[in-house]
């Protein structure tokens, strides 16, 4: 019994799995031995697989908030002025979600499971992005923290007194 | 910790103050001494000789005793005495110069001629018995110690060195028919010379005392008559002491002896006169008789007719000067001062003067050579000295009395480029450039070394004048013209950066000028302009009179427009057209300019106007707010909207409006945590002061002059029942200052001083609570929904005057200058005062907003004396106005002394500091460009070998 590494089946939209052999290269050398096992063998790899990606894609999906205490250490350490170090962390902590957000289908894309027909689709492993978008949403909430702890938020009515305009009075005093 | 630039532009305000280098660059100060008096005698202005050198010595209207170089005017020194305390006159004994001053001359001074300083000082009698009887004052010939009479009936000796009484001898007491006027001294006896009322006249009484004990040897009473004691009777020691006086038109005159034995008076053959004029040289008296006046002289035993002066017209001054046993009289005649030589047989030497204006009064001099020298003062209150016919020098002493002034901005400097017609032909315009650009390399060379070494107009160098001598501002506009009307009804127009006088216009005499307003300013594209409001006091009643003026040149831009009675209020307003509008004493409304186009712009907005006004109703005084209204005959009249009737016995002081009139730069105030303070910018709030004598108590109210409504109310107690509250209204920032004297009802809370409270009034209830004070109209139920936080401290000093500075865009902080009695303009900031500091340690949150401990003295903190070590005396008023430059505020403060200043609250946060080292930076970005010059071929190169051989 030979060992097949079928690479191929792993990426089922892979465009070299229906191509044809080259010359001299039967498709299943052991076709005639085994016929009856080779499709359980098949499908069995072929969902292992699928579980390991999946177990990735969860994986994957929580990451952002296993950085969250060592960013959390970070600001820390940054301290609470308004410096070059602490505002490049905060700068980070803003950026990195909508640039994890945007780039998501992608960063998944790799996790689909074999049966999906466009891997990149939003709608592909949709319960992971869903908890990818909340983790991220984490990561922009500790950036945003700061922001306010460091009073960078324009939160209270002072923040936005100059923009305040006043008319003229309606009635003149003379004097 | 958050951010806040503010707290660090606050935090650098402690250590700013002025420093000696900017002392005379970005200030000024013109010491006065005032307007020389005329009478009585002993107050008119003398010439003498101190360690070589003439001098005169004057005293003034403002109360300064004072000495003068007659060379070129400037001050020697002088004194300044209270207010209360007036002089009554100067005589000098030796080196030494003797004052009384004070009611009835309660005290003696003695006075260094030579520098000023007072030698001694006695008081003679107190003030509460005193009287308002001239006082005297004569030497012992030998001795030279002083002998006083002062009010009326106390002879004093006093020692010349020291003041120490020798004697003192009451004449009577106060209740006796018997007042002194004259004192004549003799080595052994002192004569006071008085008066006793009789039926219808005075009786002349005389009392002889010992010189050297002060007994009385003997005591007289003289048949005579005397009409008006004041004018009519005179005492002068001519060899004898002589006594003269006017009974019926003949002038009687008496030499006295000690035992007063002699009671026969001798009568001048000439006369009668009408009046009889002392012209300060003993034993010479000028008689006026009609048209004419002699000059009669002692020969002594009686009065003789020496010289007849001619005729004389009815406003005649005489003077009259001795050199070298030589006795000269003047007498002035229109412009001209006709000076006769009573010892010698010269003709009389006609002497014109040419005073811009008329005469008040004049002294005369002759010089050891015989030059005439002619001390004139005019009724506008210049001081000018004529040699030989020639103006010498003239001192602005009018400037004392100033009682308006307004910064006038400055227009910017023009080339003098040829200007460009719009069809102008082709080779002419050719012609123009080709003209133009031969200043082309001038400007070049400047350009470039303006660039490099960077230097630029600085802000802490003085404002200088422009080379061409037009009239222009400076890159900051510091050089502005102030223009001040005095009381004695004179224009001046100042230079702000140096305080030379450009321009000066007489208005007339009896003009009381009421307002000053600029009605049309730079920004308008002409040269700016000024309307000055008087009041004219005419024989038959009041006139009110409105000048016009340019300010850059003072002349008059339309005739004085004039309308009969008086004026009650005057105000600009600056809407779609600026114009003025004058309500006069009935309260009919007068316009200027009064043209249609005026016209219609006020019936625009009449009902939205209002002003405030105290009413006087059978002795109750009331707050009132008048509106305009269209009357009969399409007169438009103002009408009471409301009163606002004042607790009985309560008397309205003055009603003022804010202090600060510029824009507001911020609604609110933010604070620690982010919330806001809306600040309460009723644009219509109104300080009004008033004191009930009764209660000893002064009333201080903010209120809305639209609808009355009071927004704030406080009750200080006065002190001995007179109410000196200085008050100013910033924004939302109501200060006041006022002494705390002990309270009547015994219950005194804390201690005696000076106070100065601080209130910040806040819209709605409380943070964050916006209604929109300053465009709400005053009828919304909201308008008066207000909170206030107040503090209030002690003052290290008693204010004359008090303003907050002023800036162009309101932005910097408004710190409060005031000017002190101890003569000194001193700027306290608005951190110091706000009623917000906390009474613990502040919490981070309260030290980011620059609030600081509470401490209830306000300590006197000498950097902050923006005059410095100058004499400041007797400051009246504070304006202040703003520069082009938001950080600076230009100060200007008058009364006596005149004193322009520029401050920076903020510090100077628009302007590159000093220290900003400009050839170091284009050397560093010159280096930068030259480098890459070099290396670019370098870097390119190595690239393309990097391409071949990779």
């Amino acid at each position: 019994m030979s060992r097949v590494l079928e690479y191929s089946s792993l990426e089922s939209s892979a465009k070299w799995s229906k191509l044809p052999p080259p010359p001299g290269f039967s498709v299943q050398p052991s076709a005639s031995k085994s016929s009856g096992k080779k499709p359980i063998a098949a499908t069995k790899t072929k969902d292992s697989f699928d579980g390991i990606k999946e177990k990735r894609a969860w994986d994957f999906a929580t990451s952002p908030a296993k950085q969250l205490p060592m960013q959390a250490f970070m600001l820390y350490m940054s301290g609470g002025g308004v410096q070059i170090f602490s505002m490049g962390i905060v700068f980070m902590l803003l950026m990195t979600p909508f640039k994890n957000i945007f780039a998501m289908n992608e960063a998944f894309a790799q996790f689909a499971p074999s049966s999906s027909k466009d891997p990149k689709a939003t709608s592909t492993l949709i319960v992971q992005k869903l908890l990818y978008v909340v983790c991220n949403l984490l990561t922009l909430g500790v950036g945003l923290w700061k922001c306010r702890s460091m009073g960078l938020l324009p939160t209270g009515s002072g923040d936005w007194l100059a923009f305040e305009t006043r008319g003229p009075a309606p009635e003149i005093a003379l004097y | 910790m958050r951010f806040l630039p503010l707290s660090l532009l606050v935090h650098a305000l402690g250590c700013w103050a002025i420093h000696e280098s900017d002392v005379g660059v970005v200030d000024w100060y013109k010491s006065l001494i005032g307007v020389p008096l005329a009478a009585p005698q002993p107050t008119t202005p003398k010439f003498t000789l101190v360690e070589g050198k003439d001098v005169i010595l004057t005293a003034t209207e403002s109360n300064i005793l004072a000495s003068l170089n007659v060379d070129d005017g400037s001050i020697r020194w002088r004194v300044a005495y209270d207010p209360e305390d007036r002089i009554t006159g100067f005589y000098q004994n030796g080196d030494a110069l003797v004052t009384l001053s004070g009611p009835g001359g309660a005290i003696s001074r003695s006075i260094d001629l030579k520098t000023g300083q007072i030698i001694f000082e006695q008081r003679l009698h107190s003030n509460s018995e005193a009287t308002i009887i001239q006082p005297h004052v004569a030497f012992d010939p030998s001795s030279q110690d002083i002998y006083t009479l002062s009010n009326g009936y106390i002879v004093t000796r006093l020692d010349q060195k020291t003041g120490t009484p020798a004697w003192s001898w009451s004449g009577q007491d106060q209740s006796s028919l018997t007042t002194y006027t004259h004192l004549l001294a003799t080595p052994d006896t002192i004569f006071a010379i008085g008066v006793s009322t009789s039926f219808a006249s005075y009786t002349l009484h005389i009392t002889s005392l010992s010189a050297s004990t002060g007994e009385v040897l003997a005591s007289s009473e003289l048949p005579s008559s005397i009409h008006s004691p004041a004018v009519d009777l005179f005492a002068f020691a001519k060899e004898a002491p002589v006594v003269a006086w006017l009974e019926q038109g003949k002038v009687k005159s008496l030499a006295l002896t000690p035992n007063l034995k002699d009671k026969k008076a001798q009568v001048s053959s000439s006369g009668p006169f009408e009046e009889l004029v002392d012209v300060g040289l003993p034993g010479v008296l000028v008689g006026k008789a009609g048209q004419e006046s002699t000059v009669l002289s002692f020969d002594g035993s009686k009065f003789t007719s020496e010289k007849v002066l001619g005729e004389h017209d009815v406003a005649v001054k005489y003077a009259g000067s001795s050199v070298n046993g030589k006795r000269y009289v003047a007498k002035s005649e229109g412009p001209i001062i006709e000076v006769t030589g009573l010892d010698s047989d010269e003709s009389a030497i006609l002497f014109p003067y040419d005073a811009d204006d008329t005469l008040s009064h004049y002294s005369i001099h002759t010089s050891s050579v015989g030059v005439p020298r002619v001390l004139v003062v005019t009724t506008s209150g210049a001081v000018q000295l004529f040699v030989n016919g020639e103006l010498k020098w003239t001192r602005e002493e009018g400037l004392t009395t100033s009682l308006l002034a307004e910064f006038v901005e400055l227009p910017e400097r023009i080339s003098a480029e040829g200007e460009a017609t719009k069809d102008e032909p082709f080779a002419h315009r050719l012609q123009r450039h080709a003209v133009l650009a031969q200043d082309f390399p001038q400007y070049l060379k400047s350009f470039v070394r303006r660039f490099v070494t960077g230097s630029y107009a600085s802000a802490t160098s003085s404002a200088v004048a422009s080379t061409d001598g037009a009239l222009s501002r400076d890159a900051f506009g510091f050089r502005q013209m102030i223009v001040t009307v005095t009381l004695l009804g004179k224009v001046y127009g100042i230079d702000s950066s140096n305080g030379n006088v450009l321009w000066s216009q007489l208005l007339g005499t009896g003009i009381l000028p009421f307002k000053v307003f600029s009605l049309k300013t730079v920004s308008d594209g002409v040269d700016p302009e000024v309307v000055i409001i008087a009041v004219r006091q005419l024989p038959e009643g009041h006139e009110t009179v409105v000048f016009h003026l340019n300010a850059l040149t003072g002349e008059n831009l339309a005739g004085p427009s004039v309308f009969r009675g008086s004026i009650a209020k005057a105000f600009l307003l600056d809407q779609s057209s600026k114009f003025v509008i004058l309500v006069d004493e009935t309260l009919k409304v007068h316009y200027y300019p009064n043209n249609g186009e005026t016209r219609t712009a006020f019936k625009k907005v009449h009902t939205t106007l209002s002003f405030p006004m105290h009413l006087i109703k059978e002795k109750e005084h009331s707050l009132a707010g008048y509106q305009f209204a269209v009357g009969e005959g399409e007169q438009v009249v103002a009408t009471p909207a409301w009163s606002l009737p004042l607790s009985p016995g309560e008397e309205v002081q003055r009603i003022l409006p804010p202090s600060a009139r510029g824009p507001v730069a911020s609604v609110g105030k933010v604070l620690g945590n982010r919330t806001t303070l809306y600040k309460y910018l009723n644009p219509r709030l109104f300080t009004a002061l008033t004191v009930t004598s009764t209660k000893d108590l002064c009333g201080l109210y903010l209120f809305d002059s639209a609808k009355g409504t009071v927004v704030y109310q406080v009750r200080i107690p006065a002190d001995n029942g007179a109410c000196d509250v200085k008050t100013a209204l910033i924004e939302n920032w109501l200060v006041y200052h006022y002494y705390e004297s002990e309270v009547s009802s015994g219950n005194v809370q804390g201690t005696k001083g000076y106070r100065v409270v601080s209130v910040e009034l806040y819209e709605g209830r409380g943070i964050d609570d916006k209604i929109g004070s300053s465009d709400m109209t005053s009828y919304a139920n909201a308008s008066t929904a207000v909170f206030t936080f107040e503090d209030s401290f002690t003052f290290p000093y008693a204010l004359t005057a008090l303003a907050p500075t002023n800036t162009k865009f309101g932005i910097s902080s408004k710190d409060l200058i005031v000017a002190t009695k101890n003569h000194k303009v001193q700027s306290f900031p608005r951190r110091l005062l706000d009623p917000r500091r906390p009474r613990r340690k502040p919490t981070s949150q309260e030290a980011e907003e620059g609030l600081f401990q509470y401490d209830p003295i306000i300590y006197d903190d000498p950097k902050r004396v923006i005059s410095h070590s100058y004499e400041v005396a007797n400051v009246r008023q504070l304006v202040t106005a703003p520069a082009l430059l938001e950080s600076t505020s230009l100060v200007f403060a008058f009364g006596l002394d005149m004193f322009v200043s520029r401050v920076a609250p903020s510090g100077t946060f628009d302007v590159l500091s000093e220290s900003f080292n400009k050839p170091q930076l284009v050397l560093t970005i010159t280096g930068l460009v030259v480098a890459i010059m070099f290396t670019r071929p370098m870097v390119q190169r190595k690239r393309l070998r990097e391409k071949w051989y990779m």
